[in-house]
């Protein structure tokens, strides 16, 4: 481990940027570029609200219904919007080029990833937190609550970061974007799942061993899974 | 209480059936793509063979 | 193409011999079961490809690591070839299933987390050949396909944990509600039927993963021929 800050402190001198400063530069170009347009959140937010008005329909959430169903809508809704958020980052690096830049440029991999996969989970919380109050309003159910967000917050670190590395691969196919939920739904299952499990055993006031089950799993398939694409990106870009 | 056992052949067979069914496909894909691909590789060579002497000639 | 190695034409002829055995020891020499009938003997064959379906899963994901890390395209044909055989005897699996569920619980489908797993998990190999379906370049296609695979090795009994905490909202049908799970008691020769029944397809699995890996030669001479032909 010494010889590795040792090396991260040489390139900093050297003129590399060190590991931390290189993702927080990422991060920002990808926030600045956002905000100038807000495409992509946009295309969320819209799109999320469909879905949800869609789920109303499609469910009949009556009051007694609504609280055991609404973490499986809100899951949904996020998962789908998430995807098109996924795509259209790595789709919008490719059309621009950014993506070969970023390679040339002296840094370690992992650090594209970490700055795509942070930047993409900022735009999953920015969507989610306007979803929240919106879907509270809408069906009158009390979704300001920390331990909720904090579920939301665990759910969406997960699925940013399968996400992020298979939307890399599915980038590079011939089917592009389409091919991202195919790859991802099945692989995201646990963190889905997991997610609707606690969540919705929140909102139902369930007995805390109820929720630390799904949640202790939701919090494994996180830490291994940032793990294993931090590993693997390497393989996953092009040369 | 005592119940009799309902018949429930008809399900079995058809379980068996779908099973040896899925296995032959499958067994038959493996043969014809096989197949396939000989052909195709002694086309090829065929066709290499071919280049070879006009290049020869050359 | 290689001639077939001797061992290769025991090993189907080995095949042949188990899997008549097997299906044997299913159909007439196991007893009948009592609450549900014949239609129980589905299950020998149910856990026999859904055992072999797992190991090709696991296999896979080795493969997928050792390619990645030796490069040796030999892990990759390994790979796929697990994958494909795989992928043909979950289906197996998770059709008997449905056959088997249908009289013994009166519903084509149950939501248990070893079937429900078994579904996601034939979804993730469907993706896996989509994936490699969608990519020209041979080593990409290696490169991207391992990856794949160890995703969805690792999520996947993840995923079976996070289904067993969901008790399921689906009405009660007949039988006990955690039928599928219920341990069924059996006697000696059952025993016998679903021992041999692993036994069975786990050579039936080698036999044809061995015949794959050998078509993934085959296609990989195919293609570098194609390459110095167009030169």
């Amino acid at each position: 481990m010494n010889s590795k800050s040792e090396g991260r402190m040489q390139k900093a001198e050297s003129g590399h940027p060190s590991f931390f400063k290189a993702t927080l530069a990422i991060i920002q170009k990808d926030l600045a570029a956002e905000f100038r347009s807000f495409e992509l959140i946009s295309a969320m937010l819209v799109f999320s609200l469909l879905v949800i008005i869609i789920f109303n329909f499609a469910l009949e959430l009556d009051v007694k219904v609504r609280e055991s169903v609404t973490s499986g809508v809100l899951w949904t809704t996020f998962a789908f919007a998430g995807t098109l958020g996924l795509n259209r980052s790595m789709s919008v690096e490719k059309d621009r080029g950014c993506m070969d830049g970023l390679l040339l440029a002296p840094v370690d991999r992992s650090v594209i990833y970490f700055g795509k996969a942070i930047s993409n989970l900022i735009f999953m919380l920015i969507v989610e937190a306007i979803v929240l109050p919106v879907y509270s309003l809408l069906y009158n159910v009390n979704l300001f609550r920390l331990d909720l967000v904090g579920v939301i917050l665990l759910g969406s670190i997960g699925y940013a970061a399968v996400g992020t590395l298979l939307s890399t691969m599915s980038a590079q196919t011939r089917t592009r974007e389409v091919l991202l939920p195919i790859l991802l739904f099945p692989v995201a299952m646990p963190v889905l799942l997991s997610s609707v499990k606690a969540s919705g055993g929140l909102l139902i006031g369930a007995e805390f061993a109820e929720i630390l089950a799904p949640l202790n799993l939701l919090i494994v398939y996180d830490i291994i899974f940032v793990a294993i694409a931090f590993m693997v990106f390497d393989y996953v870009v092009e040369e | 209480m005592l119940e009799t056992t309902p018949d429930t052949s008809g399900y079995m067979i058809a379980g068996y059936v779908f099973a040896f069914v899925v296995m032959g496909i499958y067994v038959f894909s493996l043969y014809l793509r096989n197949a396939n691909l000989k052909r195709d590789a002694e086309t090829l060579e065929s066709l290499q063979a071919e280049q070879d002497a006009k290049a020869k000639k050359k | 193409m290689q001639k077939r190695p001797i061992l290769l034409s025991i090993l189907d002829a080995a095949s042949i011999i188990v899997l008549a055995v097997s299906t044997y020891l299913a159909l007439v020499f196991a007893p009948t079961e009592a609450v549900m009938g014949q239609v129980q003997r589905v299950f020998y064959f149910h856990i026999g490809t859904a055992w072999v379906g797992l190991l090709g899963f696991v296999i896979a994901a080795v493969a997928g690591i050792a390619y990645l890390i030796t490069k040796n395209t030999r892990w990759d044909r390994f790979e796929v070839a697990a994958v494909e055989v795989s992928t043909v005897f979950f289906f197996i699996t998770i059709v008997l299933g449905s056959i088997w569920a249908r009289p013994a619980w009166n519903t084509w489908w149950t939501w248990d987390p070893r079937l429900t797993t078994a579904a996601i998990t034939e979804l993730i190999y469907i993706a896996y050949f989509m994936l490699r379906q969608g990519i020209e370049d041979p080593e990409k296609r290696a490169r991207f396909g391992a990856v794949y695979t160890l995703l969805g090795g690792i999520s996947a009994p993840i995923t079976f944990m996070v289904i067993r905490l969901f008790r399921t909202i689906h009405p009660v049908i007949i039988g006990s509600a955690n039928a599928n799970q219920e341990k069924m008691s059996m006697t000696g020769d059952m025993k016998v039927a679903f021992f041999f029944g692993l036994f069975a397809f786990t050579v039936i699995f080698i036999d044809l993963i061995w015949h794959r890996i050998r078509l993934g030669s085959l296609e990989e001479k195919v293609e570098q021929l194609k390459l110095k032909v167009s030169m």
